[in-house]
């Protein structure tokens, strides 16, 4: 008997953990309409184009300017191009260079940062004063440098502005690998002769997750801002192709005869950074309690 | 005390370095850089003495070093596009960048303090969760695109405030005429900057609250709003007093598109001129010089914070 007990239970507790642990989830119902939202708006993106009547691209001279109707729902921007069908292009865009650029941001930074923290002395000093370097200049600053130098293809775009958001992950990633590098089960995996990116890999970086995940939401709404803010500029994503950020850029021309093609692009950016901050702020109180 | 400062002072003449490394080398090994101004429709002596007129000619560690060397001596090269010295373009466009950075910073931190005091007066509750509110549109909102529907607003529906520039043309110096100017790019920006100050306001005054000399002094019997002045609001105004540093790399962010979006005569906007003109001793200049100002910002926040709290000197 006594023995069927003991077998059952890690069964009944992870059974019992998983439930506390949707508990918590249900207590965050912010956080879960934001992911709601989330999603429905990848679904706009993904599977929209393939209903839309109208080409993001296509021009229209005869009707420049248009006011919402039946066929545009947004009304047509100075060109004649349909504001809706350029919402939904622009947020594909928009939204992949937020997760790619995070991912970018996040990984270089964990690689740095978790590297300085688990080896110490001069590799930490070093690599910690070339993160000092990056904090030192500001974002937008180091981004226009490289993309004046390297250009403005999307894929530069993408590295330039995770480049702008390691050095806060690469800081993160320093601390938690130096509170872990000498805790009992590292120094486990290392007397069984784990090599160093092995103990890295397989031991330190799981506890890093929580918070990586954290960061890493709140640093794709960060990333949707920068890019919208840098193609606002001229200098992102170029026309024809839409992004939220461009399509600002040519609205703010026509601020006096057609207010609202500046306004259009701006809710939907802020709507979408709005869902990121929130959720990464309920992922933060669900993962990541110490903080 | 001094140790401490040399210290401080030689880790940021490091990180400057670092800068200045950073930033040339970007431009200077990129495949567009400052070798494509060649790309004119030019003959081979033409081309020649360009590169040899921006020193283009000489290995790259070389002009590296000429950079560094005139910096020491205070000249940042010139500039391509408007022929004058990097260093005078920047004294010109300093001051309003200053003058919007000042503002925004102090309406930040007024906004972001207040609002942060009410949210750890009434945690967990309805003014709480407003605050919290604020916050994240705060940090959700795209700031120039708030700066393009406050111009629609109070500049062309209202027709309250100017919608751009620094000054009205032709008039001198007027103080109404200049805050009329600032105030809707620094209410803008500090909008964006409140966050930071509220989240870091609350969660000192949250960690204060809970101190022993706080519970001290409420058991000694002192009023209320003694003890939040006095013992609590002190010394929570440590940590928000030391995130100053990260405040202004922010500042310098949002300033390059807020003094787009107002058409304001800034290092931002300049940045934005140099960018588009491919203009690099400029870009060199301004990204050095906002790496200067972070820099030396962090050690007089550093320092401050090693005279009020004496356990950071002896780390």
């Amino acid at each position: 008997m006594i023995s069927t007990e003991k077998a059952s239970l890690p069964a009944q507790e992870s059974s019992r953990d998983l439930g506390r642990f949707m508990r918590r989830v249900l207590r965050q119902p912010l956080g879960i309409a934001a992911a709601v939202l989330l999603l429905l708006l990848l679904a706009l993106i993904t599977f929209g184009p393939a209903f839309l009547e109208h080409s993001p691209t296509r021009t229209n001279p005869l009707a420049t300017l248009q006011p919402p109707s039946a066929s545009h729902w947004l009304g047509t921007d100075e060109l004649g191009r349909d504001v809706f069908a350029r919402i939904v292009h622009g947020g594909r865009v928009s939204l992949s260079v937020g997760l790619f650029s995070m991912l970018v941001g996040l990984t270089i930074g964990i690689a740095i940062g978790g590297s300085a923290g688990y080896f110490g002395g001069k590799v930490e000093g070093a690599l910690m004063r070339l993160v000092d370097a990056f904090m030192a200049i500001p974002t937008f600053f180091l981004i226009l440098v490289i993309v004046t130098s390297f250009g403005n293809h999307p894929v530069t775009i993408i590295l330039t502005v995770g480049l702008g958001f390691w050095a806060q992950m690469a800081r993160s990633a320093h601390a938690e690998f130096k509170r872990f590098r000498r805790s009992e089960f590292v120094e486990a995996g290392r007397a069984l002769g784990g090599s160093h990116l092995r103990l890295m890999g397989r031991h330190i970086l799981p506890q890093v997750l929580p918070q990586a995940t954290v960061l890493g939401t709140l640093g794709v709404g960060w990333a949707i801002l920068t890019e919208a803010g840098l193609s606002y500029l001229g200098l992102g994503i170029q026309p024809p192709l839409a992004s939220w950020g461009n399509m600002l850029q040519n609205a703010q021309a026509y601020l006096w005869s057609q207010p609202m093609l500046a306004v259009w692009p701006g809710v939907f950016i802020a709507i979408t950074v709005l869902a990121f901050n929130v959720l990464g702020n309920s992922l933060r109180d669900l993962l990541d309690p110490r903080s | 005390m001094t140790e401490f400062i040399t210290q401080r002072l030689f880790q940021g003449v490091v990180v400057l370095f670092l800068v200045s490394l950073l930033t040339f080398f970007l431009i200077n090994l990129a495949p567009g850089g400052p070798s494509s101004l060649i790309d004119f429709q030019s003959t081979a002596a033409e081309r020649e003495a360009r590169l040899a007129r921006y020193g283009l000619d000489k290995p790259v560690h070389e002009r590296y070093l000429n950079w560094l060397g005139g910096i020491v001596r205070g000249d940042l090269g010139t500039s391509i596009n408007q022929g004058l010295p990097v260093s005078q373009l920047l004294m010109q466009r300093l001051g309003p960048t200053l003058w919007l950075g000042v503002a925004s910073l102090l309406l930040a931190a007024l906004f972001g303090i207040v609002l942060g005091i009410i949210g750890a007066l009434w945690k967990n509750r309805w003014p709480d969760h407003l605050v919290n509110t604020i916050a994240t549109l705060g940090m959700s909102i795209p700031n120039f695109w708030l700066g393009i529907v406050a111009i629609i607003v109070f500049a062309v529906q209202l027709g309250w405030l100017p919608s751009s520039g620094f000054a009205s043309i032709g008039s001198g110096f007027d103080l109404g005429d200049r805050l009329a100017h600032l105030l809707l790019p620094a209410s803008v920006l500090a909008f964006s900057l409140m966050p930071n100050v509220t989240r870091v306001t609350r969660a000192a005054l949250l960690e204060v609250m809970t101190t022993d000399y706080v519970r001290t002094a409420r058991s000694k019997g002192l009023q209320e709003n003694r003890i939040l002045g006095k013992h609590i609001l002190r010394n929570a105004m440590v940590p928000v007093t030391a995130m100053l540093g990260l405040i202004t790399t922010v500042l310098f962010s949002g300033s390059v598109v807020i003094e787009s979006v107002f058409g304001f005569p800034g290092i931002g906007r300049l940045a934005i001129e140099a960018a588009n003109g491919r203009d690099y001793p400029v870009i060199l200049g301004v990204t050095l010089l906002a790496g200067l100002i972070v820099v030396v910002v962090n050690i007089v926040v550093d320092i401050l914070y090693a005279v009020i709290d004496p356990r950071i000197r002896h780390d």
